[in-house]
Protein backbone atom coordinates (compact mmCIF):
# COMPACT_ATOMS: atom_id res chain seq x y z
CA UNK A 1 0.00 0.00 0.00
CA UNK A 2 1.13 3.48 -0.80
CA UNK A 3 1.98 5.62 2.18
CA UNK A 4 0.06 8.88 1.83
CA UNK A 5 1.77 10.64 4.70
CA UNK A 6 5.37 10.77 3.68
CA UNK A 7 7.11 13.52 5.60
CA UNK A 8 9.39 15.67 3.48
CA UNK A 9 12.50 14.81 5.46
CA UNK A 10 15.89 15.54 4.09
CA UNK A 11 14.91 18.74 2.33
CA UNK A 12 16.91 20.96 4.69
CA UNK A 13 20.37 20.27 3.30
CA UNK A 14 19.36 20.47 -0.36
CA UNK A 15 17.53 23.70 0.45
CA UNK A 16 20.60 25.14 2.17
CA UNK A 17 22.74 24.03 -0.76
CA UNK A 18 20.49 25.71 -3.33
CA UNK A 19 20.15 28.84 -1.20
CA UNK A 20 23.94 29.15 -0.93
CA UNK A 21 24.27 28.44 -4.65
CA UNK A 22 21.86 31.19 -5.61
CA UNK A 23 23.50 33.62 -3.21
CA UNK A 24 26.91 32.97 -4.72
CA UNK A 25 25.44 33.35 -8.22
CA UNK A 26 24.10 36.71 -7.10
CA UNK A 27 27.53 37.81 -5.90
CA UNK A 28 29.17 36.78 -9.15
CA UNK A 29 26.41 38.34 -11.24
CA UNK A 30 26.71 41.58 -9.29
CA UNK A 31 30.28 41.79 -10.56
CA UNK A 32 28.68 41.18 -13.97
CA UNK A 33 30.69 38.13 -14.91
CA UNK A 34 27.75 36.01 -15.98
CA UNK A 35 26.85 37.69 -19.27
CA UNK A 36 27.13 34.38 -21.14
CA UNK A 37 24.72 32.55 -18.85
CA UNK A 38 22.32 35.47 -18.95
CA UNK A 39 22.21 35.71 -22.71
CA UNK A 40 21.91 31.93 -23.24
CA UNK A 41 19.01 31.79 -20.77
CA UNK A 42 17.33 34.74 -22.49
CA UNK A 43 17.41 32.86 -25.78
CA UNK A 44 15.10 30.31 -24.15
CA UNK A 45 12.80 33.08 -22.95
CA UNK A 46 12.72 35.10 -26.18
CA UNK A 47 10.06 32.99 -27.99
CA UNK A 48 7.77 33.74 -25.04
CA UNK A 49 8.51 37.44 -25.43
CA UNK A 50 7.50 37.26 -29.09
CA UNK A 51 4.33 35.38 -28.13
CA UNK A 52 3.44 38.02 -25.56
CA UNK A 53 3.90 40.85 -28.06
CA UNK A 54 1.53 39.21 -30.60
CA UNK A 55 -1.76 40.61 -29.18
CA UNK A 56 -0.60 44.22 -29.26
CA UNK A 57 0.92 43.74 -32.73
CA UNK A 58 -2.29 42.21 -34.10
CA UNK A 59 -4.23 45.00 -32.38
CA UNK A 60 -2.33 47.68 -34.25
CA UNK A 61 -2.50 45.67 -37.46
CA UNK A 62 -6.28 45.32 -37.20
CA UNK A 63 -6.76 49.00 -36.46
CA UNK A 64 -4.58 49.86 -39.47
CA UNK A 65 -6.62 47.53 -41.66
CA UNK A 66 -9.95 49.07 -40.68
CA UNK A 67 -8.99 52.73 -40.83
CA UNK A 68 -11.43 54.89 -42.76
CA UNK A 69 -10.51 55.75 -46.30
CA UNK A 70 -10.80 59.51 -45.98
CA UNK A 71 -8.75 59.50 -42.82
CA UNK A 72 -6.00 57.71 -44.72
CA UNK A 73 -6.24 60.24 -47.51
CA UNK A 74 -6.03 63.08 -45.00
CA UNK A 75 -3.05 61.50 -43.29
CA UNK A 76 -1.39 60.98 -46.62
CA UNK A 77 -1.91 64.61 -47.61
CA UNK A 78 -0.55 65.88 -44.28
CA UNK A 79 2.47 63.60 -44.55
CA UNK A 80 3.21 64.74 -48.10
CA UNK A 81 3.03 68.35 -46.97
CA UNK A 82 5.38 67.61 -44.09
CA UNK A 83 7.73 65.75 -46.40
CA UNK A 84 7.94 68.78 -48.70
CA UNK A 85 8.70 71.12 -45.81
CA UNK A 86 11.37 68.80 -44.47
CA UNK A 87 12.90 68.33 -47.89
CA UNK A 88 13.37 72.07 -48.29
CA UNK A 89 14.96 72.17 -44.86
CA UNK A 90 17.22 69.27 -45.79
CA UNK A 91 18.44 71.09 -48.90
CA UNK A 92 19.74 73.86 -46.72
CA UNK A 93 21.09 71.28 -44.30
CA UNK A 94 23.20 69.67 -47.05
CA UNK A 95 24.85 72.96 -47.85
CA UNK A 96 25.44 73.66 -44.18
CA UNK A 97 26.95 70.21 -43.61
CA UNK A 98 29.37 70.69 -46.49
CA UNK A 99 30.30 74.11 -45.19
CA UNK A 100 30.77 72.77 -41.68
CA UNK A 101 33.03 69.99 -42.95
CA UNK A 102 35.10 72.52 -44.95
CA UNK A 103 35.47 74.83 -41.97
CA UNK A 104 36.45 71.94 -39.72
CA UNK A 105 39.04 70.92 -42.26
CA UNK A 106 40.38 74.45 -42.28
CA UNK A 107 40.60 74.41 -38.49
CA UNK A 108 42.32 71.04 -38.63
CA UNK A 109 39.90 69.41 -36.23
CA UNK A 110 38.41 65.99 -36.77
CA UNK A 111 35.36 65.64 -38.97
CA UNK A 112 31.95 64.78 -37.61
CA UNK A 113 30.82 61.41 -38.84
CA UNK A 114 27.17 60.99 -39.63
CA UNK A 115 25.67 58.20 -37.56
CA UNK A 116 24.36 54.94 -38.94
CA UNK A 117 21.03 54.11 -37.33
CA UNK A 118 19.05 50.88 -37.36
CA UNK A 119 15.32 50.69 -36.66
CA UNK A 120 14.23 48.16 -34.05
CA UNK A 121 10.84 47.42 -32.58
CA UNK A 122 9.76 47.26 -28.97
CA UNK A 123 9.16 43.70 -27.80
CA UNK A 124 8.20 44.13 -24.18
CA UNK A 125 8.62 46.37 -21.18
CA UNK A 126 10.37 44.73 -18.24
CA UNK A 127 7.94 44.42 -15.38
CA UNK A 128 10.33 45.28 -12.60
CA UNK A 129 8.66 48.24 -10.85
CA UNK A 130 11.92 49.87 -9.77
CA UNK A 131 13.78 49.63 -13.07
CA UNK A 132 13.08 51.22 -16.43
CA UNK A 133 14.07 48.65 -19.01
CA UNK A 134 12.64 47.65 -22.37
CA UNK A 135 13.32 44.79 -24.76
CA UNK A 136 13.78 45.36 -28.48
CA UNK A 137 13.61 42.81 -31.28
CA UNK A 138 17.14 42.96 -32.69
CA UNK A 139 20.43 41.83 -31.22
CA UNK A 140 23.95 40.75 -32.06
CA UNK A 141 22.64 39.40 -35.39
CA UNK A 142 22.19 43.02 -36.49
CA UNK A 143 25.48 44.12 -35.03
CA UNK A 144 24.21 45.51 -31.75
CA UNK A 145 26.66 45.61 -28.85
CA UNK A 146 26.39 46.77 -25.25
CA UNK A 147 26.59 50.51 -24.81
CA UNK A 148 25.04 51.63 -28.08
CA UNK A 149 22.72 54.62 -27.79
CA UNK A 150 19.00 54.20 -28.47
CA UNK A 151 16.86 57.14 -29.63
CA UNK A 152 13.37 57.69 -30.94
CA UNK A 153 12.27 60.42 -33.32
CA UNK A 154 12.14 63.02 -30.53
CA UNK A 155 15.24 62.38 -28.48
CA UNK A 156 17.52 60.02 -26.60
CA UNK A 157 15.81 57.00 -25.00
CA UNK A 158 18.65 55.05 -23.41
CA UNK A 159 21.40 52.57 -24.07
CA UNK A 160 21.74 48.84 -24.71
CA UNK A 161 22.86 46.86 -21.67
CA UNK A 162 22.42 43.20 -22.70
CA UNK A 163 22.32 41.63 -26.12
CA UNK A 164 21.29 38.19 -27.31
CA UNK A 165 21.34 37.13 -30.91
CA UNK A 166 17.82 38.35 -31.65
CA UNK A 167 16.89 40.74 -28.86
CA UNK A 168 18.48 43.36 -26.64
CA UNK A 169 17.70 45.01 -23.34
CA UNK A 170 17.68 48.80 -23.26
CA UNK A 171 18.15 50.78 -20.06
CA UNK A 172 16.08 53.95 -20.40
CA UNK A 173 17.50 57.31 -19.34
CA UNK A 174 14.86 57.36 -16.60
CA UNK A 175 16.24 54.23 -14.90
CA UNK A 176 17.45 55.01 -11.36
CA UNK A 177 20.88 53.62 -12.26
CA UNK A 178 21.25 55.67 -15.40
CA UNK A 179 23.09 58.94 -15.83
CA UNK A 180 23.59 60.81 -19.08
CA UNK A 181 26.08 63.63 -19.70
CA UNK A 182 24.17 66.64 -21.02
CA UNK A 183 24.78 70.21 -22.11
CA UNK A 184 22.43 73.22 -22.04
CA UNK A 185 21.97 74.54 -25.57
CA UNK A 186 21.44 78.15 -24.44
CA UNK A 187 24.25 78.58 -21.91
CA UNK A 188 26.61 75.77 -22.87
CA UNK A 189 26.68 74.59 -19.25
CA UNK A 190 27.53 70.91 -18.86
CA UNK A 191 25.92 68.62 -16.34
CA UNK A 192 24.74 65.07 -15.77
CA UNK A 193 21.07 64.04 -15.81
CA UNK A 194 20.11 61.16 -13.54
CA UNK A 195 17.06 58.99 -13.94
CA UNK A 196 14.80 58.60 -10.91
CA UNK A 197 12.49 55.77 -11.89
CA UNK A 198 9.57 57.80 -13.19
CA UNK A 199 9.44 58.17 -16.94
CA UNK A 200 8.63 61.86 -17.07
CA UNK A 201 11.46 63.33 -15.01
CA UNK A 202 15.26 63.42 -15.02
CA UNK A 203 17.20 65.02 -12.18
CA UNK A 204 20.11 67.43 -12.48
CA UNK A 205 21.65 67.50 -9.03
CA UNK A 206 24.14 69.92 -7.50
CA UNK A 207 24.14 72.63 -10.10
CA UNK A 208 26.04 75.71 -8.83
CA UNK A 209 23.70 78.33 -7.34
CA UNK A 210 24.93 80.83 -9.90
CA UNK A 211 24.42 78.53 -12.89
CA UNK A 212 22.58 80.17 -15.74
CA UNK A 213 19.50 77.98 -16.16
CA UNK A 214 15.85 78.75 -16.83
CA UNK A 215 12.67 76.74 -17.05
CA UNK A 216 12.29 75.68 -20.68
CA UNK A 217 16.01 75.29 -21.39
CA UNK A 218 16.81 72.51 -23.83
CA UNK A 219 19.32 69.81 -22.95
CA UNK A 220 21.33 67.87 -25.54
CA UNK A 221 23.88 65.09 -25.11
CA UNK A 222 27.32 66.55 -24.56
CA UNK A 223 29.20 63.56 -25.96
CA UNK A 224 31.46 63.46 -22.89
CA UNK A 225 32.04 60.01 -21.51
CA UNK A 226 31.96 58.50 -24.98
CA UNK A 227 28.71 56.56 -24.59
CA UNK A 228 26.27 58.87 -26.30
CA UNK A 229 27.12 60.74 -29.50
CA UNK A 230 26.97 64.52 -29.06
CA UNK A 231 24.10 66.89 -29.86
CA UNK A 232 21.05 64.65 -29.61
CA UNK A 233 18.11 66.25 -27.77
CA UNK A 234 17.53 64.79 -24.31
CA UNK A 235 15.12 66.82 -22.20
CA UNK A 236 13.58 70.20 -21.35
CA UNK A 237 13.99 71.84 -17.95
CA UNK A 238 10.74 71.68 -16.01
CA UNK A 239 11.27 72.71 -12.41
CA UNK A 240 14.19 74.47 -10.71
CA UNK A 241 14.59 74.28 -6.93
CA UNK A 242 17.05 76.39 -4.97
CA UNK A 243 18.59 74.71 -1.98
CA UNK A 244 19.36 77.68 0.25
CA UNK A 245 21.18 75.69 2.90
CA UNK A 246 23.71 74.10 0.57
CA UNK A 247 24.12 76.74 -2.07
CA UNK A 248 23.15 74.42 -4.88
CA UNK A 249 20.22 74.30 -7.19
CA UNK A 250 18.52 71.19 -8.46
CA UNK A 251 16.56 70.96 -11.67
CA UNK A 252 14.05 68.47 -13.00
CA UNK A 253 13.84 67.93 -16.73
CA UNK A 254 11.20 66.25 -18.86
CA UNK A 255 12.61 63.76 -21.38
CA UNK A 256 11.90 64.60 -25.02
CA UNK A 257 11.64 61.00 -26.16
CA UNK A 258 8.31 59.33 -25.44
CA UNK A 259 9.82 56.74 -23.12
CA UNK A 260 6.58 54.93 -22.39
CA UNK A 261 4.91 54.95 -25.78
CA UNK A 262 7.45 54.59 -28.59
CA UNK A 263 6.99 51.36 -30.51
CA UNK A 264 9.84 51.93 -32.93
CA UNK A 265 13.26 52.93 -31.72
CA UNK A 266 16.49 53.77 -33.51
CA UNK A 267 19.80 52.31 -32.44
CA UNK A 268 22.90 54.35 -33.30
CA UNK A 269 25.55 51.98 -34.55
CA UNK A 270 28.52 54.14 -35.48
CA UNK A 271 30.51 55.18 -32.48
CA UNK A 272 33.54 56.64 -34.14
CA UNK A 273 36.23 57.76 -31.70
CA UNK A 274 36.94 60.90 -33.72
CA UNK A 275 33.37 61.93 -33.13
CA UNK A 276 33.54 61.55 -29.39
CA UNK A 277 36.76 63.44 -28.81
CA UNK A 278 36.37 66.75 -30.51
CA UNK B 1 11.66 9.09 -20.87
CA UNK B 2 9.49 11.74 -19.29
CA UNK B 3 5.80 10.81 -19.28
CA UNK B 4 3.79 13.14 -21.48
CA UNK B 5 1.33 14.19 -18.82
CA UNK B 6 4.18 15.70 -16.79
CA UNK B 7 4.49 18.34 -19.53
CA UNK B 8 1.55 20.22 -18.03
CA UNK B 9 3.89 21.45 -15.29
CA UNK B 10 6.38 23.28 -17.54
CA UNK B 11 3.47 24.36 -19.75
CA UNK B 12 1.63 25.97 -16.84
CA UNK B 13 4.86 27.68 -15.75
CA UNK B 14 5.34 29.01 -19.29
CA UNK B 15 1.86 30.52 -19.21
CA UNK B 16 2.74 32.06 -15.85
CA UNK B 17 5.85 33.62 -17.42
CA UNK B 18 3.77 35.07 -20.22
CA UNK B 19 1.31 36.55 -17.72
CA UNK B 20 4.27 38.13 -15.92
CA UNK B 21 5.63 39.66 -19.12
CA UNK B 22 2.28 40.97 -20.34
CA UNK B 23 2.42 44.76 -20.43
CA UNK B 24 0.21 46.53 -17.88
CA UNK B 25 -0.32 50.25 -17.24
CA UNK B 26 2.18 51.64 -14.77
CA UNK B 27 -0.22 52.03 -11.83
CA UNK B 28 -1.33 48.40 -12.14
CA UNK B 29 2.15 46.92 -12.16
CA UNK B 30 2.54 46.73 -8.39
CA UNK B 31 -0.74 44.81 -8.14
CA UNK B 32 0.30 42.16 -10.66
CA UNK B 33 0.09 38.82 -8.85
CA UNK B 34 3.27 36.79 -8.81
CA UNK B 35 1.93 34.13 -11.19
CA UNK B 36 5.10 32.06 -11.31
CA UNK B 37 5.34 31.81 -7.52
CA UNK B 38 1.63 30.97 -7.26
CA UNK B 39 1.84 28.13 -9.76
CA UNK B 40 5.07 26.85 -8.26
CA UNK B 41 3.43 26.81 -4.81
CA UNK B 42 0.54 24.79 -6.22
CA UNK B 43 2.71 22.16 -7.88
CA UNK B 44 5.07 21.75 -4.96
CA UNK B 45 2.04 21.33 -2.73
CA UNK B 46 0.29 18.85 -5.01
CA UNK B 47 3.29 16.89 -6.27
CA UNK B 48 6.09 17.45 -3.72
CA UNK B 49 7.94 14.41 -5.02
CA UNK B 50 8.24 15.81 -8.53
CA UNK B 51 8.30 19.57 -8.09
CA UNK B 52 10.86 20.46 -5.49
CA UNK B 53 13.92 22.60 -4.98
CA UNK B 54 15.44 21.88 -8.40
CA UNK B 55 12.41 23.22 -10.21
CA UNK B 56 12.29 26.23 -7.88
CA UNK B 57 15.94 27.01 -8.58
CA UNK B 58 15.66 26.80 -12.38
CA UNK B 59 12.36 28.70 -12.46
CA UNK B 60 13.91 31.41 -10.30
CA UNK B 61 16.80 31.81 -12.73
CA UNK B 62 14.39 32.31 -15.63
CA UNK B 63 12.37 34.74 -13.54
CA UNK B 64 15.57 36.72 -12.93
CA UNK B 65 16.14 36.93 -16.66
CA UNK B 66 12.65 38.20 -17.42
CA UNK B 67 12.62 40.66 -14.53
CA UNK B 68 16.19 41.87 -15.15
CA UNK B 69 17.14 41.27 -11.53
CA UNK B 70 20.37 39.71 -10.30
CA UNK B 71 20.71 36.05 -11.28
CA UNK B 72 19.80 34.07 -8.20
CA UNK B 73 17.62 36.72 -6.58
CA UNK B 74 14.27 35.15 -7.39
CA UNK B 75 15.68 31.62 -7.12
CA UNK B 76 16.72 32.27 -3.52
CA UNK B 77 13.21 33.50 -2.70
CA UNK B 78 11.50 30.63 -4.52
CA UNK B 79 13.77 28.04 -2.89
CA UNK B 80 12.92 29.34 0.56
CA UNK B 81 9.15 29.35 -0.01
CA UNK B 82 9.32 25.94 -1.67
CA UNK B 83 11.26 24.63 1.30
CA UNK B 84 8.59 25.94 3.67
CA UNK B 85 5.91 24.48 1.44
CA UNK B 86 7.57 21.05 1.28
CA UNK B 87 7.51 20.90 5.05
CA UNK B 88 3.90 21.99 5.48
CA UNK B 89 2.07 20.63 2.44
CA UNK B 90 0.27 17.84 4.27
CA UNK B 91 -1.28 20.27 6.73
CA UNK B 92 -2.14 22.85 4.08
CA UNK B 93 -3.79 20.42 1.66
CA UNK B 94 -6.58 19.62 4.09
CA UNK B 95 -7.35 23.25 4.91
CA UNK B 96 -10.25 25.13 3.38
CA UNK B 97 -9.50 27.33 0.39
CA UNK B 98 -9.73 30.56 2.37
CA UNK B 99 -7.18 29.39 4.95
CA UNK B 100 -4.97 28.17 2.15
CA UNK B 101 -5.18 31.61 0.59
CA UNK B 102 -3.95 33.19 3.82
CA UNK B 103 -1.04 30.76 3.95
CA UNK B 104 -0.22 31.52 0.31
CA UNK B 105 -0.22 35.23 1.11
CA UNK B 106 2.34 34.66 3.85
CA UNK B 107 4.52 32.65 1.45
CA UNK B 108 4.24 35.36 -1.22
CA UNK B 109 5.17 37.99 1.35
CA UNK B 110 8.29 36.05 2.32
CA UNK B 111 9.09 35.76 -1.38
CA UNK B 112 8.63 39.49 -1.89
CA UNK B 113 10.59 40.30 1.25
CA UNK B 114 13.65 38.38 0.05
CA UNK B 115 13.54 39.86 -3.45
CA UNK B 116 13.16 43.37 -2.08
CA UNK B 117 15.90 42.84 0.52
CA UNK B 118 18.33 42.19 -2.28
CA UNK B 119 17.06 45.30 -4.07
CA UNK B 120 17.64 47.19 -0.83
CA UNK B 121 21.20 45.90 -0.56
CA UNK B 122 21.76 47.19 -4.10
CA UNK B 123 20.50 50.57 -2.85
CA UNK B 124 17.41 50.63 -5.00
CA UNK B 125 14.39 52.01 -3.29
CA UNK B 126 11.32 49.85 -3.98
CA UNK B 127 7.91 51.46 -3.47
CA UNK B 128 5.92 50.21 -0.47
CA UNK B 129 3.17 48.78 -2.64
CA UNK B 130 5.72 46.53 -4.35
CA UNK B 131 5.86 44.63 -1.06
CA UNK B 132 2.14 44.53 -0.26
CA UNK B 133 0.54 44.49 -3.71
CA UNK B 134 1.53 41.13 -5.24
CA UNK B 135 0.85 39.06 -2.06
CA UNK B 136 -2.61 40.64 -1.69
CA UNK B 137 -3.67 40.04 -5.28
CA UNK B 138 -2.04 36.60 -5.12
CA UNK B 139 -4.14 35.74 -2.08
CA UNK B 140 -7.33 36.84 -3.82
CA UNK B 141 -6.54 34.83 -6.92
CA UNK B 142 -5.35 31.67 -5.13
CA UNK B 143 -8.72 29.82 -4.96
CA UNK B 144 -9.11 30.10 -8.74
CA UNK B 145 -5.52 29.08 -9.40
CA UNK B 146 -6.00 26.13 -7.09
CA UNK B 147 -9.26 24.93 -8.66
CA UNK B 148 -8.06 25.34 -12.25
CA UNK B 149 -4.75 23.60 -11.63
CA UNK B 150 -6.41 20.83 -9.61
CA UNK B 151 -8.75 20.07 -12.50
CA UNK B 152 -5.82 20.10 -14.91
CA UNK B 153 -3.88 17.80 -12.64
CA UNK B 154 -6.79 15.35 -12.42
CA UNK B 155 -7.31 15.41 -16.19
CA UNK B 156 -3.61 14.74 -16.73
CA UNK B 157 -3.82 11.96 -14.16
CA UNK B 158 -0.86 13.24 -12.16
CA UNK B 159 -0.40 12.20 -8.57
Amino acid sequence: MKNIFQPARGTLFPALFFALLSMSIMFIDHRSQLEGVRSSLSVVISPLRYLVSIPSLTGSWVSEWFTLHDRLVNDNRALKHKQKLQNTRLQKMGVLLAENARLRNLLGSSRKVSDVVVVAELLSVDQNPYRQLIEINKGTMDGFVDGQAVIDDDGVMGQIIHTTYNSSTVMLISDPEHAIPVQFIRSGLRSVAFGNGSNDALELRFLPATADIKVGDELVTSGLGGRFPADYPVATIDIITHDKTHGFQTATARPKASLDSSREVLVIKTRDESQVIQ
Amino acid sequence: MIPLNLLVIPLSLMIAFMLIMLPLPEWAQVYRPDWVALILIYWSMALPKRVGLWVAFITGLFLDITQATLLGQHSLALIIITYINLNFYQRIRVMSLSYQALYVMVLLMINQLIVLWVEGILERDPPFMAFVGPPLTGMMIWPWVFIVLRDIRRKANLR
